[in-house]
């Protein structure tokens, strides 16, 4: 599976491949911010991405906009420090899959993906 | 206070960044809920800063409006700083009318800038502390302005010379009201937050 991390931090970003578990794979490349992340998902390069909302450029929110509007083939996984209830509402309401908060545990990572049947017994 | 020269390079910076981000997400949630609104969450500024800057920021953001501000230390595994909410009248207005309170007595203000002020530091410096498995004690928040002009606010006891500053400015959704959160760590901070923080990396 091809995955996508886009965040601003690159210790945000550390944090998540340290949690990705093993079975998904070593396709895996990074964004800053929401217009590079787009560029690689508009190349068909990103089955899964986890994606962070506050950042600068384009944030995570107008990033959605656009996989949603230019019907975009990526599964997202919103990554964030906003826990507001309303962000959560926000984000799903916008196409996105799940949402994790931070900071980002791989048992958290296995159970979103083992819930939508991401974390297969052909991918161990 | 020790004055050793502080250097920020970009992965320090990357790191408080992020840490912050964290914390103030859920004092941000917290707000939220106690004021039944949005809060747009900014992505904290942070700098290395002398206390001339400082004084000259503060100064700069408040402009020639009143401003309150509420202070309070926290300190704990040799780590020490200062947290800073400031708020002008305006921003006081835009709380009381989203808090529901009717009548603006100076009482009920007052108790809503310190409720803001325990709230937004208390689940900040939680949230900062619990990602490092540090224990950081809080102080008594002191009011330092009540409509006072942001002049008498800059006269501080504290001696200190340069600090890391983590700016935070949070906007309530469809408001003018800014919340301005300012968060000092002392010099001899930076090393152990550093250390701590490569556990998690780990």
């Amino acid at each position: 599976m091809k995955i996508l991390i886009c965040d601003d931090s690159s210790f945000a970003r550390k944090q998540v491949l340290r949690a990705l578990p093993p079975q998904l794979g070593q396709e895996i490349q990074q964004a800053q911010h929401g217009e590079e992340a787009l560029t690689i998902i508009r190349r068909n390069e990103a089955d899964l991405t986890f994606l962070d909302l506050t950042m600068p450029v384009m944030d995570g929110y107008t990033t959605l906009e656009h996989i949603q509007s230019e019907n975009l083939n990526t599964l997202v996984i919103v990554i964030s420090a906003d826990i507001q209830p309303e962000a959560q509402q926000r984000v799903q309401k916008l196409g996105a899959m799940d949402f994790i908060k931070k900071p980002v545990t791989q048992d958290k990572i296995i159970e979103v993906l083992s819930k939508f049947g991401l974390l297969t017994q052909e991918e161990t | 206070m020790a004055d050793q020269e502080l250097i920020l390079d970009e992965d320090s910076r990357d790191l408080y960044q992020e840490l912050l981000n964290v914390a103030m997400g859920r004092a941000a949630d917290m707000l939220a809920r106690l004021l039944n609104t949005f809060i747009e969450l900014p992505i904290p500024k942070v700098n290395l800063i002398a206390r001339s800057e400082l004084d000259m920021a503060l100064a700069s953001a408040a402009g020639k409006k009143n401003v309150s501000a509420v202070c309070q230390g926290f300190m704990g595994d040799a780590i020490s700083g200062e947290a800073l909410l400031l708020l002008t009248d305006a921003d006081i207005n835009d709380l009381i009318t989203l808090g529901g309170i009717g009548d603006q007595d100076s009482r009920n203000e007052l108790e809503l800038l310190m409720d803001t002020a325990n709230i937004l530091i208390g689940a900040c410096l939680k949230g900062f502390s619990e990602q490092l498995d540090i224990h950081l004690t809080q102080s008594q928040p002191e009011v330092l302005g009540h409509h006072q002009p942001i002049e008498r606010l800059l006269n501080p006891q504290t001696s200190w010379t340069q600090a890391l500053a983590i700016e935070i400015r949070y906007r309530l959704e469809n408001r003018a009201a800014n919340i301005e959160l300012l968060l000092l760590f002392t010099s001899g901070s930076l090393e152990i937050i550093n250390n701590k923080a490569q556990y998690l990396l780990e």
